[in-house]
């Protein structure tokens, strides 16, 4: 039995995320905390920008429905109590799982179905360092660490299988991808930034931790230039020096602000005859400013590709769409795993009491014995072999078939009341 | 087993492969699977165990004749793909091998298999000529199929709303890098493979050169080839023009082995 108690991007504003996360540095205390008020066996606490979730397992062992509401209101009271805001103050906000659901949803966020943009990658990173922070912390048990190893094992399946992850869905990242499959290594490409603006910054980052060099172009704001080479590791140098500039790039990214064109035809056509012995190798020119920086008929030249922000934005766009039709897939697969993980977890469940009802049985069986025997008086070992023998055989054949039924209700679902019949019934 | 059974089993195989792969690249996932190599090395077995068997049945190198011709070329292509494979990982090469390489198994199975008694055929120089000959066909076929790639790429590339080809094919770089070593390895075996051929109609008929067609569109395709890889050493030349000339040289190479299967058969040289 496994309860959730949780706030994400879905059900709650940035504001009440902010303030319920658990820094890094209290995760460990959060954990023993919530172990202890909540009544709980095992805990694991995942917080991130977009979702705060606390996953435990309830002391009761019986998974009736009483106990499972009683242990969520419990952790979702320390959800606001750890966090100094009245008890109840959460409200619609929080959502509360338990059983089959709060398992359902674990596998979900792990395979980052439930993530903003689906497919993305930091998250099967954040689970399992909300795992590592639990096991760490001494509060991940049993349960806990097998729907750890197999939301994790699913997740990494859905990712490998299917297609959500594939492909890059923002801006930057499309201009990063394109710039690979012109180039394919990066290493040693020159990027030329013409102005210093927010995305010129993002994508100029990405490749440089791929091994690019950046060299960035500053006009008036010459200090704005030099502060973001600096940031990239790259050097600046004034707008005139374009034309120079130009012939030894391989990957131009422009956002200025100027109102008309910043790099004309005649500038690229001058810088590809300028690149000695290099003049086949490929230009890909990125303008992400509006208006557009770059004359459009340079697309035409040969070895020159061109992509400005509708472009980029259109590719994201059919890259996300792709993804949409992969998370089809990856629905279908998680769900399947949800079910074998399932079935294994409610027949594990049936596992103490098939134990307890052994055990019991043979006490008695012993019992039974010790009093025969000191009836009986002294028997030889062919004789004890065979007293032994039969009351064995008695037991084992009036406990097989509740056994076996036991094993099958727990896969088909435990009937709670059942299994407190049974245990009534037995005197266990 | 005859090897006509065994070529029957290859064909099967290869079919899988390239069933599958074209499947692969429609649902736009990885191209080839552990499986769709396992069935390609089993498949490449057979056809191996059918060659030498049917090299055992003729008493003859089988390169001979459309049929023989057609197998052997499909085995070098198979060969030089699972090669290539294996050092660049680049998988979209598959969906060109593997279609062509059923293509040929399947022109070797319906083609009568031809038996010519032409004494010169049983020259030591015959295999090690074909030899060299079909593992330049292979390496000139990835030369060729790089630089079709290099092509679509580039399309992909220039139309600013890249398409499913455009997630399958390598970057433009290493479609370029893959044409320039495919041309150098291939151009090395066909050298080869005409001073062997030269040697060969010198010890047969007193002469090197016979004025035929072949030997023509073989030294064009040389020539092609000198030109492009000197070209490229030399200026750094490369791209698109190296793409379009890859594949103006496949050209004659494939000619010369249509001339000589299918226009105009009779016995070799």
């Amino acid at each position: 039995m496994i309860v959730l108690v949780g706030v994400s991007y879905r059900t709650a504003p940035l504001e009440v995320r902010e303030a319920l996360a658990f820094p890094k540095d209290r995760m460990a205390e959060a954990l023993l905390k919530l172990r202890e008020e909540a009544g709980l066996d095992e805990a694991m606490i995942l917080s991130t920008c977009n979702r705060v979730e606390l996953y435990g397992r309830p002391r009761a062992s019986a998974g009736d429905g009483e106990a499972a509401a009683d242990a969520t209101s419990l952790v979702e009271s320390f959800l606001s109590r750890f966090h100094g805001r009245p008890p109840g103050a959460l409200g619609e906000a929080v959502y509360r799982l338990s059983g089959a659901e709060a398992i359902r949803h674990a596998f979900r966020v792990a395979a980052s179905l439930e993530s903003m943009v689906v497919g993305e990658p930091q998250i099967l990173g954040q689970v399992k360092e909300a795992y590592h922070a639990a096991e760490a912390a001494g509060t991940l048990g049993g349960t806990l660490n097998a729907l750890r190893n197999r939301s994790l094992a699913a997740a990494k399946r859905a990712r490998t299988e299917t297609g959500i992850g594939h492909n890059a869905v923002s801006i930057a990242h499309v201009a990063v991808e394109l710039a690979r499959k012109i180039f394919g290594e990066l290493r040693d490409k020159n990027v030329l930034l013409v102005g210093a603006g927010k995305m010129s910054e993002l994508a100029a980052r990405t490749l440089v931790r791929s091994g690019a060099r950046a060299t960035v172009l500053g006009g008036r704001t010459f200090d704005k230039a030099s502060a973001l080479a600096a940031a990239l590791g790259g050097r600046a140098a004034p707008l005139e020096a374009l034309r120079g500039e130009l012939a030894a790039a391989d990957i131009v990214i422009s956002g200025t602000g100027a109102p008309g064109l910043v790099i004309r035809h005649d500038d690229v056509v001058a810088a590809r005859r300028a690149r000695k012995g290099r003049h086949h190798r490929p230009l890909f020119l990125i303008d992400i400013a509006v208006p557009r920086d770059i004359e459009a008929s340079v697309a035409k030249l040969g070895g020159v590709f061109l992509y400005d922000i509708d472009d980029l934005r259109a590719v994201a766009e059919a890259n996300l769409r792709e993804r949409m039709k992969e998370a089809a897939a990856a629905e279908t697969l998680i769900d399947r795993e949800v079910h074998q993980f399932l079935d294994w977890f409610k027949a594990r469940d049936a596992v103490p009491l098939v134990v307890a009802l052994r055990q019991r049985a043979e006490d008695i069986r012993r019992l039974e014995l010790d009093k025969a025997r000191r009836r009986m008086g002294p028997l030889t070992a062919q004789q004890e072999e065979a007293l032994d023998a039969a009351t064995t055989a008695i037991v084992n054949k009036l406990l097989h078939s509740p056994i076996v039924h036991l094993k099958e209700s727990a896969q088909n679902g435990h009937d709670p009341q059942q299994v407190s019949l049974i245990r009534k019934l037995l005197g266990l | 087993m005859t090897s006509h059974v065994y070529l029957v089993l290859t064909s099967i195989l290869y079919a899988v492969g390239a069933l599958h792969v074209l499947l692969q690249a429609l649902t736009r996932r990885r191209l080839l699977t552990s499986w769709t190599v396992g069935a390609t090395l089993a498949g490449f077995a057979l056809h191996t165990a059918g060659l030498s068997q049917r090299w055992t049945e003729t008493g003859q190198f089988p390169a001979i004749g459309l049929s023989d011709g057609a197998s052997f070329l499909a085995w070098a292509i198979v060969l030089v793909f699972l090669i290539t494979y294996m050092r660049t990982r680049v998988d979209v090469l598959g969906l060109a091998a593997y279609p062509a390489a059923f293509g040929l198994v399947l022109i070797a199975n319906l083609t009568p298999a031809t038996r010519s008694a032409d004494p010169i055929l049983h020259s030591v120089f015959l295999p090690v000529h074909a030899t060299f000959a079909f593992f330049g066909y292979g390496a000139l076929f990835v030369a060729f199929t790089a630089g079709v790639l290099y092509l679509i790429q580039e399309r992909e590339l220039k139309s600013r709303a890249p398409r499913r080809f455009y997630y399958l094919v390598p970057s433009l770089d290493r479609c370029d890098t893959l044409g320039g070593r495919s041309v150098e390895w291939g151009f090395a075996f066909l050298t080869l493979a005409i001073i062997t051929g030269l040697m060969w109609n010198h010890s047969a008929r007193g002469r090197y050169w016979t004025w035929d067609a072949k030997e023509w569109s073989a030294l064009v395709a040389w020539a092609i080839y000198v030109g492009l890889i000197l070209a490229r050493h030399r200026t750094g030349w490369g791209g698109r023009r190296a793409a379009y000339l890859g594949i103006a040289g496949f050209a004659a190479v494939a000619f010369t082995f249509v001339w000589m299967n299918v226009i105009a058969p009779g016995p070799a040289l």
